[in-house]
């Protein structure tokens, strides 16, 4: 691996070794505890999750939705930033596909867990159902996975190809007019590519948002407000990792960009309020008190409403609408924080609420689907937290993505060697 | 082989050639006693904690108890199994097509093909699937309670209400339609205007539940009269 020094001024990196095997072995153990979890969820079968038949999804779903959002709102800030020639983007542009690309991965395999026959997986080609938007999900984010890692490669492949990395793929010309060509083509790609994450996403909203069943759900704003997530979130997560990676020298760029990205997030911060008090005003101006958008003010739902909305969307908001605050950098990585917790904890209540508020107001005599400890099978409301098996099985999955981006980030040439 | 009950177990060709099989509960009729249910569960061999078919209190706090305030208490009871409604979001939202219509109406499920994803269940309006969060527990065991034909269920799949498919396929009524003591569960071809069901929703007033969802339930409920009279669980 002695090609990969060539480019970077690698000292930071270089002293950090000890650090980075530490971390990598980290990372190794908990995807080892979670794929020990997940063969005694296999054995077990999904009765050791808290999920039950009044709540049927739980947090392999949410995880689920969100590294979906947080990859489409790389792919859509890095593909916006190529077609509408945003130059600021240009030092983090690879580092933006990278993320996008190590997210999807992530997002396919948090469904593996929640299906009660994962052995079974090929029938969704075999017996595909084209009228499931589940369908129109699977393919999708498999066409989306491929797209991303081709975008990466072109991005890359004259990089790698100096260096005589293997994953050039037969990529030998290195000139600058090959460069230029390639530029040419990553501009070409970004015109599939927007529409294809604009689209990945939607599609996941549409999972939800098509189902008459769950009034929570229903609703022609999921795909907008789905959209809206992921480029908080994945504005707020290319933002945190440029400035991790920034330390080790593999990228740089001066603090003016994340003064730009703040602003940015900023704008986001305000188009997703503005979606969210469309869809709740709407809910409940007509004042239908059995509606569960009531209980996100006042009910059982209040308290993950306001994590929601204060901490995720007003507080970073103001710390970035404030151009002195913004052009700090810590300020700026606080509040991309806040806002990934805020983007999680809304889409943790989109499903607990949408799931939990029963379509038919949980009668005296729903059953759960086994026993609780007194015996009885029968639950008088719904409430759902994952249990802790639920909890290591995404970590581990998590310590997978966060593996592949590490090695990413060590292997693949981050800066960006634009031809004049 | 079927459990038969002589002189009622009789087959009749009327459901075998049926083009749209329905179900009407006569809410006049129905009692509470959960003798259907139970029978459901003997009849389709279902695991402990899950049931096809269940009993709906109406309007009190907790089971078995009434609506309303002292001394103005009301008690009545809703059973409520798959609608085999006639256009199924759940057979829409199958990723795999384990779950389809078949010529008959009945909605089935095919327990081989199915993945687990719980799609089906976001899907439906009523609550009325199951899913097997363990493999499925019997008790009494599977071989001494009256079973009927039902493929064995492994854990990871959903289920529910068949409308006791291998019954219905021999010309037999589903066995909480034979079960029920007041006989407030009838059942035959809705396309049929002869038949019991299509004659008596004609003649008394009715309802399916969530028409407005546009899924066309295949099991209607008769509205109940008297001094009692109120509406359903749902």
């Amino acid at each position: 691996m002695s090609s990969v020094t060539t480019d970077t001024p690698l000292a930071p990196a270089v002293r950090g070794s000890r650090g980075l095997s530490l971390w990598i072995g980290a990372l190794v153990v908990l995807i080892l505890i979670g794929l020990g979890v997940w063969i005694y969820q296999l054995s077990q079968g999904l009765q050791i999750t808290h999920m039950r038949d009044n709540v049927i999804w739980g947090l392999y779903i949410i995880s689920f939705m969100f590294f979906v959002g947080l990859s489409a709102g790389g792919l859509i800030v890095a593909s916006a930033g190529r077609l509408f020639d945003v130059k600021q983007f240009t030092p983090i542009v690879r580092l933006a596909v990278v993320e996008a690309t190590v997210c999807i991965a992530t997002a396919a395999l948090l469904i593996i867990p929640d299906l009660g026959n994962p052995q079974r997986i090929l029938n969704l080609f075999i017996h595909a159902h084209w009228l499931s938007p589940m369908i129109w999900d699977v393919t999708v984010i498999l066409i989306y996975l491929v797209l991303s890692l081709l975008y990466l490669w072109l991005y890359t492949r004259r990089d790698l190809a100096e260096r005589g990395s293997w994953m050039a793929l037969g990529t030998k010309d290195t000139s600058d007019g090959a460069r230029a060509h390639d530029h040419h083509l990553t501009y070409i790609l970004a015109w599939i590519a927007l529409p294809a994450a604009v689209l990945v996403h939607s599609i996941t909203a549409w999972i939800f948002g098509l189902q008459i069943s769950r009034g929570f759900w229903y609703s022609a704003i999921m795909p907008p407000l789905f959209i809206s997530s992921a480029l908080v979130s994945g504005l707020a997560l290319v933002t945190i990792l440029a400035l991790v990676v920034r330390r080790t020298g593999r990228v740089s760029f001066g603090d003016d960009l994340t003064t730009f990205l703040g602003g940015l997030l900023a704008v986001f911060l305000a188009v997703e309020a503005f979606l969210m008090l469309s869809e709740v005003l709407a809910g409940y101006y007509p004042g239908i008190p059995t509606d569960a958008v009531h209980q996100l003010f006042s009910g059982r739902y209040a308290p993950g409403f306001a994590i929601e909305i204060v901490v995720g969307i007003v507080i970073p908001f103001v710390l970035l609408a404030v151009a002195a605050w913004r052009r700090r950098p810590q300020v700026v990585v606080v509040a991309s924080v806040l806002a990934l917790i805020g983007i999680f904890v809304h889409r943790a209540n989109l499903i607990v609420i949408g799931l939990g508020k029963d379509p038919i107001a949980l009668p005296p005599g729903t059953p759960l689907g086994t026993p609780l400890a007194n015996g009885s099978s029968f639950a008088p409301s719904s409430v759902y937290f994952p249990s802790i098996w639920e909890f290591l099985i995404v970590l581990g999955i998590v310590a997978l993505c966060a593996l592949l981006f590490t090695l990413a980030v060590r292997y693949l040439p981050l800066k960006e060697k634009t031809p004049v | 082989m079927n459990t038969s009950y002589v002189g009622i177990d009789v087959p009749d060709p009327a459901i075998q050639k049926a083009t749209r099989l329905g179900m009407v509960v006569d809410q006049n009729k129905c009692i509470g006693c959960w003798t259907c249910a139970v029978a459901c569960k003997q009849q389709q061999n279902v695991g402990i904690g899950l049931y096809w078919l269940r009993v709906l209190t109406v309007g009190g706090d907790a089971m078995d108890t009434p609506a309303g305030t002292f001394p103005a208490l009301t008690m009545s009871y809703q059973s409520t199994n798959c609608f085999h409604c006639d256009n199924p979001p759940c057979v829409k939202a199958c990723p795999t097509q384990a779950t389809f219509k078949m010529d008959n109406g009945i909605v089935n499920v095919d327990y081989d093909r199915c993945i687990g994803c719980r799609y089906c269940m976001v899907a439906c309006p009523y609550d009325n699937r199951v899913f097997n969060w363990r493999t499925p527990v019997q008790e009494p065991p599977a071989d001494v309670a009256v079973v009927g034909e039902t493929p064995a269920r492994p854990k990871g799949v959903v289920e529910k209400c068949t409308f006791c498919v291998q019954r219905t396929t021999d010309g037999l009524l589903p066995r909480c339609v034979v079960a029920c003591p007041t006989g407030a569960r009838v059942f035959g071809d809705l396309d049929d205007p002869n038949s019991e069901v299509s004659v008596l929703l004609r003649e008394r007033p009715s309802y399916v539940v969530f028409p407005e969802r546009g899924t066309e339930p295949s099991l209607h409920y008769l509205i109940r009269t008297g001094p009692n009279a109120e509406g359903g669980a749902f």
